[in-house]
């Protein structure tokens, strides 16, 4: 029994992981690779889950939607729908430089935020979406969390696989040499606009994908999730840390601050009784604690991003973050 | 890469699993809050009423063989990233055998969709009140103590129907709390009772002036406003600007505005025509006697969701004392407790239910906050009131039907 909870555990935080190393993958090409500072996760993850929500769950009366289509289709109307949303902001904000963007991109989230919460045709308004199918839902608890975790991970190592590629062909090269240095960029003939909205719109399709699994897991969405504490700095967070530029970095960031995040919660538990509820707030603490700690003195993450980036990861010469030359 | 991450997890989890090995005696319940998050002002009080729930059941003998009754305090924040990390935690974990939260509708949708549904685990929310909750595919394992928003909503709109009040302009606070029961009203005001709504609109909390959603609402010549809105809040900012204006004469809130910020703020003498519709104890004898425990325990009885709290803590004890420990059949057993037959139960009574159970009487909960029997859906119809501004606070005025 109690080694069956340890699992059982242990398969929720590597789907919850899993989720977040997706948007982590996104925020790193548009950060990592681009340079383009999009404090505006949460609109986009948003996007992708009451995409897939609407395309996927039962017909409904007030709203429009409940297509009960297959999950496959909601999570690839998911990346299309967060695309497509990502393709006029990108076209209007990405003119902002690097703080400009940071603050547009935060109200373009807020904005996506407020529709969601007011259209309530579309989304059933502050009640949210429930009754979202699960794949593989009807098994048993373990054995639906088992059967969602493969799928997941299946996911996210196809998105992984996929990043890893685009950063080691000459689309990545290029990406860096114009986030390292646009005039050099542009005197070599690339568009640089036109480039940094693909990486804009690319990386927010994977939020947008993150969100949809994010849905489905929990069979329902409700404006409540597109907190920005939990669904914008969070992965900021596991991006600084596990090291942008690096895509396993991202992904060892979310491992890393997830489990703390949630484990914290158990270690703050073992305080008396009577600190119950204040013990909540030093796992919050202990979060802002490791990122200072981690900008103090690893600037540049727990896995660095690789100077040359050959498919291996081969050749750890490595150099302190985006904006060093 | 991946073992690497799930073998730095197992290994972290297997630390602080031998770090904490309990005692194995205990039963555990897991009070599910949101701590942190927007609710925090509001959550202790909550937390503390359930914990007085299990306080009173280790000092009147304990669950079933005299086993001690603990409350595993959880962080569901408010949202369902963690609303399901804090219930994932306290089912696979703690091992508890049921759940009291969380909080906030949104996480108990989540939890309940990724946890305690698949899991079998009971689940019992003090204060989520979305209609989505009664409609969840839940397999009979989801209760609450408080009644949905649809539920208070129609009573109001029936109450003011009797009462005469004609077209009338509703604002309503932009969440689920606000919405929920301004369609609620809506559907009962405009659909069923063909009364006239000429402008219904959704603000956003925090704004420092609301005149021009004012002037909007005042469109249409409604006399009476109706704000689904917190009266510590938004709500009261909304009241006041409306008076100085003058663009309405009468005003009606939901529970949330039945606040004694607003007679603070506004003094009596400017709310004779402001009612506010509310939940009432039934001035129950079960108010008094949670209301004189959880004084004597250092709480304030008049904390929002204190009573539901409460209620749902110690009906989570009596169906495990009924269960006999069976965690599968907690969510049978808490239907049996509160049903509206049998010998009637009053908050604190843990002896008394406990005798009753061993000898296989049927029991029935008379909670604070009401009689808390259940409907299929795991619902409570709630005891409402209409209250008025008096010289000593806020009175009854009617009974709401």
């Amino acid at each position: 029994m109690e080694i069956l909870g340890l699992v059982n555990y242990a398969l929720y935080m590597a789907i919850f992981i899993a989720i977040y190393a997706l948007l982590a993958l996104g925020l790193n090409i548009q950060w990592g690779f681009a340079g383009l500072f999009n404090a505006g996760i949460a609109g986009f993850f948003a996007v992708g889950a009451y995409t897939s929500a609407i395309l996927t769950s039962p017909a409904a009366d007030g709203r429009i939607g409940g297509f009960d289509l297959h999950f496959t289709i909601g999570w690839i109307g998911a990346m299309v729908a967060a695309a497509l949303v990502a393709w006029p902001i990108g076209k209007i904000c990405l003119r902002f430089r690097s703080d400009y963007l940071a603050i547009a991109s935060i109200g373009v989230a807020e904005i996506i935020r407020l529709v969601i919460k007011s259209e309530a045709e579309l989304t059933n308004g502050a009640r949210g979406i429930s009754n979202i199918p699960r794949p593989a839902g009807d098994f048993g608890y373990m054995e639906s969390q088992i059967a969602y975790l493969a799928l997941v991970l299946g996911v996210l190592i196809v998105v992984y696989l996929l990043v890893e590629r685009q950063f080691n062909a000459p689309w990545g090269r290029m990406m860096r040499a114009i986030r390292d240095n646009e005039d050099a960029a542009r005197a070599m003939g690339k568009n640089v606009e036109f480039r940094r909205l693909e990486a804009f719109i690319f990386g927010s399709a994977l939020m947008g994908l993150g969100g949809a699994l994010f849905a489905h897991f929990n069979r329902s969405i409700t404006p409540e999730a597109i907190d920005p504490m939990v669904a914008t700095f969070l992965v900021w967070i596991m991006l600084i840390l596990g090291g942008s530029g690096n895509n396993r970095g991202a992904i060892l960031g979310a491992a890393v601050v997830w489990i703390i995040w949630s484990v914290s919660e158990i270690a703050t538990d073992q305080l008396p009784h009577e600190y119950a509820v204040q013990a909540k707030y030093i796992r919050l603490f202990l979060i802002g604690l490791m990122l200072q700690l981690v900008l103090r003195f690893r600037p540049e993450g727990l896995l660095p991003e690789p100077l040359r980036g050959d498919l291996n990861g081969r050749g750890r010469n490595t150099k302190s973050g985006p904006a060093n030359q | 890469m991946k073992t690497k991450v799930l073998a730095l997890a197992a290994s972290l989890m297997a630390a602080t699993a031998l770090a904490g090995a309990p005692a194995h005696a205990d039963v555990k319940i897991g009070l599910l809050g949101g701590i942190s998050g927007p609710i925090a002002a509001m959550a202790p009080a909550m937390i503390d009423s359930a914990q007085l729930a299990i306080t009173q059941v280790n000092e009147q003998g304990g669950i079933g063989d005299g086993e001690k009754l603990v409350g595993v305090v959880g962080d569901s924040a408010c949202n369902p990233q963690n609303g399901t990390d804090a219930a994932t935690k306290a089912v696979n974990i703690e091992g508890v055998a049921g759940i009291v939260g969380p909080h906030c509708s949104g996480a108990v949708l989540a939890a309940a969709g990724s946890v305690s549904i698949p899991a079998g685990i009971a689940m019992i929310t003090p204060s989520g009140t979305s209609p989505e909750i009664t409609t969840l595919d839940d397999k009979g394992i989801v209760f609450r103590t408080v009644p949905s928003d649809d539920y208070q909503g129609r009573a109001l709109a029936r109450t003011m129907k009797e009462q005469d009040y004609g077209k009338v302009a509703v604002a309503y606070l932009n969440n689920d709390y606000g919405t929920g029961l301004a369609n609620a009203f809506k559907a009962e005001y405009a659909d069923e009772l063909g009364g006239e709504i000429t402008q219904f609109a959704a603000h956003e909390e925090g704004k420092a002036s609301y005149r021009s959603n004012l002037a909007e609402l005042a469109k249409g010549d409604a006399d009476t406003l109706v704000i689904f809105d917190y009266g510590d809040g938004t709500g009261l900012t909304i009241l006041r600007q409306a008076l100085e204006n003058g663009f309405f004469e009468k005003f009606v809130g939901g529970d949330g505005m039945k606040s004694e910020a607003v007679i603070d703020a506004l003094g009596a003498e400017n709310l004779v025509s402001f009612v506010a519709s509310s939940p009432v104890g039934e001035q129950s004898k079960s108010l008094d006697m949670f209301n004189e425990a959880f004084k004597g325990a250092g709480g304030d009885p008049d904390a929002i969701f204190a009573t539901t709290s409460y209620d749902a803590a110690f009906l989570m004890a009596l169906a495990l004392e009924k269960a006999g420990g069976n965690k599968d059949e907690v969510a049978a057993a808490m239907m049996e407790v509160s049903n509206g037959e049998g010998e009637p139960i009053l908050p604190g009574e843990w002896k008394k239910a406990k005798e009753l159970i061993a000898a296989g009487t049927a029991i029935d909960y008379k909670g604070a906050a009401g009689d808390q029997n259940f409907d299929e859906n795991g619902d409570v119809p709630g005891t409402y009131a209409l209250w008025e501004v008096g010289s000593d606070g806020f009175e009854v005025l009617s009974e709401m039907k």
